[in-house]
């Protein structure tokens, strides 16, 4: 019972924010609900015996690229303002798109699990969730270490490139300053 | 199994369908190029959870292939943010501006 009433404040928390996310006309508040969402996304993880996920999500989403988007929320000027929100018709385009993409993603859904339960054989009992860290450094390290290898280049890669897109437009007097 | 609730797929799989609409909702409806990206993250989000739950409920659940896929989803958002936030400065610091509806430098 508290397993299932805590799954859904998980489930709420997730759904709730991210639709705030989408229609507050505050930016800064736009991003702070981003983080609530990715908060319930995290508490789905540790539901689905998955805490070491649910650990990455909290550092490097929350910690890391909310974070920047707060950071540049708040540099860049007019985040309350009066043009937040997109044109009439444009709005009624989004959400004719968005529910179109819900009832897709709804048949995607059942879809994947009637095939879930045919892999399973028809067998009634989920196996139980488990913790399963050393297996996922065994995968790494293993069978996906090429992913892995490229995802470490892929980091530094845009580490780089977003350093080099920023100092590109330094003004000559501040390189001067620091030549 | 009960249709609903942490140990059943429905749900999970019920809120990263939720989860990415309204991420495309945002990305279409927002002005605001950061308003934008936070669509793109609800999304990528939603398609992270998505490879958890499938990984959960599949033959064995000890198998970690989701979970690293998961990983490897918000590796790929993280270093998206990165060059995205980076872009938007660049733009910035020559116009004071990221609406995308008015900005003529990103159109051309």
């Amino acid at each position: 019972m508290i397993a299932l009433v805590s799954f859904a404040a998980s489930a709420a928390l997730a759904v709730v924010g991210a639709l705030l996310a989408a229609s507050v006309r505050n930016l800064l508040h736009a991003a702070l609900l981003l983080g609530v969402s990715l908060f319930g996304t995290a508490g789905l993880y540790l539901f689905l015996g998955q805490p070491w996920l649910a650990c990455v999500q909290v550092v490097v989403y929350i910690g890391g690229i909310l974070v920047l988007i707060l950071f540049a929320t708040l540099f860049s000027s007019d985040i309350t303002g009066s043009g937040q929100r997109a044109p009439r018709a444009l709005w009624f385009a989004a959400l004719g798109t968005a529910l179109t993409t819900a009832l897709a993603a709804w048949r995607l859904v059942r879809g994947g699990v009637e095939a879930l339960a045919a892999r399973r054989g028809g067998e009634p009992v989920v196996p139980p969730a488990v913790g399963s860290t050393d297996a996922i450094g065994d995968l790494l390290l293993g069978a996906w270490f090429a992913p892995f290898f490229l995802a470490g280049v892929l980091l530094t890669v845009a580490l780089v490139a977003a350093v080099a897109i920023v100092q590109r437009h330094r003004r000559p007097e501040v390189e001067a300053e620091h030549a | 199994m009960p249709e609903f609730g942490p140990d059943a797929p429905t749900g999970y799989l019920l809120v990263a369908a939720l989860l990415f609409a309204t991420g495309v909702f945002a990305a279409i409806s927002r002005r605001n190029a950061i308003g934008v990206l936070i669509g793109i993250e609800l999304m990528l989000n939603a398609a992270a959870l998505q490879f958890a739950a499938y990984g959960r409920f599949a033959k064995s659940a000890a198998d970690p292939q989701g979970q690293t896929a998961a990983v490897f989803v918000i590796v790929v958002a993280a270093a998206e943010a990165a060059v995205a936030l980076a872009l938007l400065f660049a733009v910035y610091r020559r116009t004071r501006d990221i609406d995308l509806e008015q900005n003529r430098e990103l159109r051309s």
